[in-house]
């Protein structure tokens, strides 16, 4: 604790420095919709959250407040990989509601004709063929039999606990294992990390 | 913000340093700007940009961030390969799309333009890691390896041994199963130690290979003439082993990978005297040899039995996996030539020769377009297999034991149940040279003098072929008809060759017979004429030391004359 404190201490210069540099909020990033015309409550957090009557139907959905995606997805596959990729679940799933181009973004508090879609950079689509897989469990048992993995429960994420602790999801990866739906950081693509040196790419990968 | 957002900024400028050693961080794969590497970018930090992006890859996994070059290549093919590699897919064409050198280094998926190198470089760059569009001198890659195929080709490791580093993917061999573009523990990114060629036993297990000495000898190069071992680090045969004569990937001769082209290239970086003990490129310069060097492209290992295109090759005599230093007795093969093919004393084709002469059958006996026996005598025969068969009147021992229970002339150790070899008469020449025939000073390569020209003045030089088995005193001096009768009185008296009278190999069954062709018997035509009396040419055997002749030689008829 006191270690912490002094840390702390020694890096509040850096802290208010990075204030200045990141956005570090939702406000202003992609995902803040509070100034779309289509947004009419001109709410922040209202295209995906509420703070009653959410949609469960997602395990682990944060107060869902979204059209969620019925789609059927094609599944990242390679010779190399030993992981067992499924259906996207979990917040990925979340993130596919609006990233596959299937359900409009507009989508939300119960509407279901929106018009709004994702498009350019965004767009995901359903073919994850081409996207890292998510969805998977990434344990110590994938990273042995992989072998070029490292161990979750024991690497250091680089953000303070392990990759499990800060990472995973239920012991899963997820989209959100890579990217920061808030943007809290203020990284670029709404990244945990920067990949600067692909750091963020080899927190896992023992490359 | 917080304090773990602050860590992670760190953590991304510490994370490369704190990676293991053998990470791609510190290999040439790592193109970003903090690259060990000579060619790298001028200033993109990401490492894994310039072949992964975790979006929109493509053509395939592992998540590609480079473009399908879409080109043909010209592939590996070989007549000793069972696999039919395809045009290059899976990892292969993903290292491709580097290695040909037609794709821009930093010309990704993920970026608008492609990422800038230093010194202006662009495309890969001449040298051992461009492969060209041509990869007929490369290993092949992308071909089904199946148990299938091992078993066909009969030297392949079943593929479902291959669980350790080197691997397939999807049962297809790629670049990936030699090379792992991540670590580079051994150079090249091999995934196994080449050291005594660890890393190519894994599939090839060549025959005989485990006791060959281009497998286990010690033997280093004395640094004179061309460096055999020119593209590995290692500095001694064993070492070597594969690589002595083989390169994966550049290779000379691209039929089986060689180091050289033309063919003997590959064998005489090493004995020519600078590796081997035995200098074979000195005998191969001599005036009469198996002339290796006429002919290039024309050996091909699964031509016929019966070679049809007659040449002359080291490896036509030599199996480099199997050669070694192992004597054998007459006429069993030695080791020299151990794991050879051959012809039978039955003209059948063999795979491997048992007895030594059925590798000279290859060639020297139904083959076509065989040149004119170097004698012109009243039987004419110039396959070797029909004039040693065992059922002739008479032949040297090459098969068996010969027919003449009675050869008093013989020295020790030799005997009338004696075997002997072709090559105790044809070898290279000179009391030090390595055994087998491959040059001379003397016409048809034999080991010795052995002059056939009418009026020779007999001398023990101008016979030696004869005289190291056959004792001169006996032969010119003894009493009686054996001696000085008839051979003294021929050789030394007339200045007439051993080979007037005798054909040294033997005389067919098919042609001749127990009455006029036993010891060898079949006259030099350019010497020996018919008698004008009786018109004929003829020996005849009477038994026992005792015959009659009716010819002419010399002005001397014999009408007959009896001995």
């Amino acid at each position: 604790m006191k270690h912490a404190k002094f840390v702390t201490f020694l890096f509040s210069g850096l802290l208010m420095l990075n204030g200045l540099l990141f956005s570090q909020t939702i406000s202003g990033s992609a995902h803040d919709f509070s100034n779309e015309t289509w947004n009419t409550t001109g709410e922040l957090c209202i295209v995906c959250h509420t703070p009653h009557h959410a949609d469960v139907t997602v395990g682990d959905a944060p107060l869902w407040n979204h059209d969620v995606t019925a789609a059927n997805f094609t599944l990242y596959n390679s010779a190399t990989l030993d992981a067992t990729v499924g259906q996207p679940d979990g917040s990925s799933k979340l993130c596919l509601s609006c990233h596959d181009g299937t359900v409009a973004v507009d989508n939300f508090g119960g509407q279901t004709n929106g018009t709004q879609f994702v498009s350019g950079g965004g767009l995901i689509g359903t073919d994850l063929n081409d996207d890292h897989p998510v969805s998977f469990v990434y344990d110590a048992t994938l990273a042995g039999n992989d072998g070029g993995l490292f161990d979750p429960t024991t690497t250091n994420s680089g953000l303070g606990g392990t990759i499990d602790e800060d990472m995973l999801f239920n012991g899963k990866l997820q989209c959100a294992s890579c990217h920061d739906v808030h943007n809290s950081s203020g990284i670029a693509k709404l990244l945990i990390k920067p990949n600067s040196a692909s750091a963020l790419c080899l927190t896992c990968h023992s490359k | 913000m917080n304090l773990s957002r602050i860590m992670i900024i760190l953590a991304g400028l510490l994370i490369p340093l704190l990676l293991p050693a053998q990470s791609v961080v510190n290999t040439v794969h790592n193109l970003s700007v903090s690259g060990p590497g000579t060619v790298k970018a001028a200033g993109e930090s990401e490492i894994c940009i310039f072949c992964h992006t975790p979006h929109r890859s493509h053509p395939q996994s592992p998540l590609w961030n480079r473009n399908d070059p879409g080109l043909n290549y010209t592939l590996y093919n070989s007549s000793t390969t069972q696999a039919a590699p395809g045009q290059p897919d899976g990892a292969a064409i993903l290292c491709l799309s580097c290695h040909d050198g037609t794709i821009a280094l930093g010309e990704v998926l993920s970026r608008p333009s492609p990422i800038p190198f230093v010194n202006g470089v662009t495309v890969m760059p001449p040298g051992n890691a461009n492969l060209s569009t041509d990869l007929s001198d490369d290993h092949p890659v992308s071909f089904h390896y199946s148990a299938t195929l091992a078993a066909e080709d009969g030297e392949l490791a079943d593929p479902a041994t291959l669980t350790g580093p080197v691997r397939l993917e999807n049962e297809q061999l790629q670049c990936t199963a030699c090379h792992d573009p991540h670590r580079n523990p051994f150079s090249d990114f091999l995934t196994v130690s080449t050291l005594q060629s660890e890393l190519c036993a894994y599939c090839h297990q060549k025959d005989y290979w485990d006791n060959t000495s281009h497998k286990l000898s010690p033997a280093t190069w004395n640094g004179a003439g061309n460096d055999p071992w020119f593209h590995t680090p290692y500095s001694t045969v064993s070492d070597n082993a594969c690589e002595n004569c083989h390169r994966p990937h550049s290779a000379g001769g691209h039929l089986r990978l060689m180091n050289h082209f033309p063919e003997e290239d590959n064998c005489l970086d090493c004995h020519n005297g600078n590796v081997a003990a035995e200098d074979i490129q000195m005998q191969l310069g001599k005036q009469y040899t198996h002339d290796v060097y006429s002919r290039s492209g024309v050996h091909d290992p699964e031509e016929p039995g019966v070679v049809e295109v007659r040449h002359a090759e080291c490896e036509d005599c030599h199996n480099p996996h199997a050669s070694r230093e192992l004597p054998a007795p007459a006429p069993n093969a030695n080791g020299f030539i151990e794991g050879v093919r051959g012809v039978n004393s039955a003209g059948v084709a063999v795979d491997p020769i048992q007895y030594q002469y059925e590798l000279c059958y290859r060639c020297h006996a139904d083959s076509p377009d065989k040149p004119a026996s170097p004698t012109s005598r009243q039987i004419e025969q110039n396959n070797v297999r029909l004039e040693f068969d065992i059922g002739n009147p008479s032949y040297h021992p090459i098969e068996a034991a010969g027919q003449n229970n009675n050869v008093p002339s013989l020295l020790p150790p030799y005997t009338e149940a004696s075997i002997i070899f072709c090559s105790d008469c044809h070898a290279s020449d000179g009391s030090a040279a390595p055994a087998g025939p491959h040059g001379s000073i003397y016409p048809q390569i034999l080991k010795f003098q052995y002059e056939t020209a009418d009026f020779t003045v007999e001398s023990y030089q101008a016979y030696r072929l004869c005289y190291e088995c056959h004792d001169r005193q006996t032969i010119i001096f003894s009493a009686g008809s054996f001696g000085q009768r008839v051979h003294r009185q021929h050789i030394v008296n007339e200045d007439t060759p051993c080979n007037a009278c005798h054909d040294p190999h033997g005389i067919s069954s098919l042609q001749g017979n127990a009455t006029n062709n036993t010891h060898l018997i079949n006259f030099a035509i350019t010497i020996v004429s018919p008698d004008p009396a009786s018109g004929r040419l003829e020996f005849e055997d009477l038994g026992n030391v005792r015959g009659r002749c009716y010819l002419t030689c010399h002005g001397v008829q014999h009408s007959p004359e009896f001995y």
